[in-house]
C-alpha cells in the first residue's frame, strides 16, 4: 500500500483549529494562526507594487522565504504529529516518497493548494501541479506562488536534506505556470541549489 | 457576547472559511518574517503597508459580522474584535477606551511570542500587525471611517516587556 490521497484528504480536512483559552494555537511545534487570506494576498501585492523594479525580486524572494521557513519548521511539527502518524504513516511503504505524497495532501485539506506531485526523481527533482491555491486570487502581475514555492522547497529538504533542523537551503523551488496567468494549473519545480 | 462560528470548507477545493471569509492556517515563522521583512524596506515603507493592510482587511470582517449580527452597542462591536483576535491565534487582549481612544494591553500575543521563539528579544517593538488590527477594531466599534485612529506601541513582550501596550488617539 502507498499513500492513498483521498483518504487523507477526507480525514485531515475534518480538523479545524481556533485560538485556546489564552488566544493562541500551539500546534506542530509552533504557533498556529489562522488569517484572512485576502489579508495575505492584499500585503504581498500591496508590498510588491510599492517596491521599484530594482527591489522587486528582494521581496519576492523575502515572500518565498517567509513561506519556506513556516514550511520547513512547521512540516517537520506536521510530519512527525500524532494525526500524521495516525492518517499517513500507516500507509507509508516508500519512505521519503510516500511522505511527501502525504505532505501534498495535507496541503489538499488544509486549503493551502489543491496540489499533488506529478513527477518524483528521489533527492534530485520533484515537479508539483496545483489546480486550486490562493495566490491564484492575489490581482498581481505575473506568477504569484509564492507560498507554495516556499512551502515546496522546504518538503524536499525535509524529505531529502540533512536531517532537521541541518538541511535547510539544499534545494529551490521555480515556478514555471500560473492559474493567475491563465494556465490550467501552476506548476512548481524543485531541484538541487 | 460570544462570537458565533461558521467554519465551512469548499468540497471542490478545499478552501476553508470562517464566517464566510476565507481563512488559512500558518504560523509564528511566517507572521515573523513578514513583520521583519515589512521592517526592513523602509524605503517603501513596508511597516506602513503592513499596518494598512491589517486594518483594512479586518476592518472589513467585523463590519461584515457586526452588520449580519445587528450589532450596536460600541461595547458589542469592539468585541467582535477582541474575540476575533484569540479565535484568529493572535492571543489575548484587554481593552479600555472610548471614541476619542483608549488602550489595549496585550496578556499573550502570538507575533510577539513568536519573535522571541524565533529570534529572542527584539530591540524595540515589532507588532505593527496589532497596530493595525487595533485600529480596525476601534474604527468598527465606533463605526468611523479608516485610519481614523492612530495607534502606537507602547510596551512590547518582544521587547521584554511582561505585557504589550498599545495606546490609541481619534487622528
Amino acid at each position: 500500500m502507498t499513500v492513498m490521497r483521498d483518504t487523507v484528504v477526507k480525514s485531515l480536512a475534518k480538523i479545524t483549529v481556533q485560538g485556546d483559552e489564552n488566544g493562541l494555537i500551539p500546534e506542530y511545534e509552533v504557533l498556529v494562526n489562522l488569517l484572512p487570506v485576502k489579508l495575505l494576498n492584499t500585503f504581498s501585492e500591496r508590498i510588491m507594487a510599492a517596491a521599484p523594479p530594482e527591489m522587486k525580486a528582494k521581496v519576492e524572494e523575502g515572500l518565498v522565504r517567509a513561506a519556506y521557513e513556516c514550511g520547513y519548521h512547521t512540516g517537520c511539527g506536521i510530519i512527525t504529529s500524532d494525526i500524521f502518524n495516525d492518517v499517513v504513516l500507516p500507509m507509508v511503504t516508500e519512505g521519503e516518497k510516500d511522505i511527501l505524497r502525504g505532505a501534498y495532501a495535507a496541503f489538499t485539506a488544509w486549503g493551502w493548494a489543491k496540489s499533488g506531485i506529478v513527477q518524483l526523481k528521489e533527492g534530485e527533482k520533484m515537479i508539483i501541479r496545483a489546480y486550486d491555491y490562493y495566490e491564484a486570487d492575489s490581482g498581481g502581475e505575473g506568477l504569484r506562488g509564492f507560498m507554495l514555492r516556499g512551502l515546496s522547497q522546504a518538503f524536499f529538504d525535509l524529505a531529502y536534506a540533512e536531517p532537521y533542523p541541518d538541511g535547510m537551503d539544499t534545494y529551490v523551488c521555480h515556478q514555471t505556470k500560473g492559474i493567475e496567468v491563465g494556465d490550467p494549473y501552476g506548476e512548481f519545480i524543485v531541484t538541487k541549489k | 457576547m460570544a462570537l458565533k462560528l461558521d467554519f465551512t470548507m469548499d468540497a471542490e477545493t478545499n478552501r476553508q472559511y470562517l464566517n464566510g471569509h476565507p481563512v488559512v492556517m500558518h504560523s509564528h515563522h511566517y507572521l515573523a518574517l513578514i513583520t521583519k521583512m515589512a521592517g526592513e524596506l523602509g524605503d517603501i515603507d513596508g511597516v506602513g503597508i503592513l499596518c494598512d493592510v491589517v486594518e483594512e482587511t479586518m476592518r472589513a470582517v467585523f463590519d461584515d459580522y457586526i452588520q449580519k449580527n445587528g450589532l450596536t452597542s460600541a461595547q458589542d462591536r469592539c468585541n467582535v474584535g477582541r474575540e476575533y483576535f484569540s479565535v484568529f491565534g493572535l492571543g489575548k487582549m484587554v481593552i479600555t477606551g472610548d471614541e476619542h481612544g483608549g488602550e489595549v494591553r496585550l496578556v499573550r500575543s502570538h507575533l510577539d511570542e513568536g519573535w522571541v521563539m524565533k529570534w529572542g528579544n527584539s530591540s524595540g517593538p515589532v507588532n505593527h500587525f496589532t497596530r493595525g488590527y487595533v485600529a480596525a477594531m476601534f474604527g468598527a466599534a465606533f463605526n468611523k471611517p479608516l485610519k481614523s485612529y492612530t495607534v502606537t506601541e507602547a510596551s512590547s513582550i518582544a521587547a521584554g516587556d511582561a505585557e504589550g501596550k498599545f495606546i490609541i488617539k481619534a487622528s
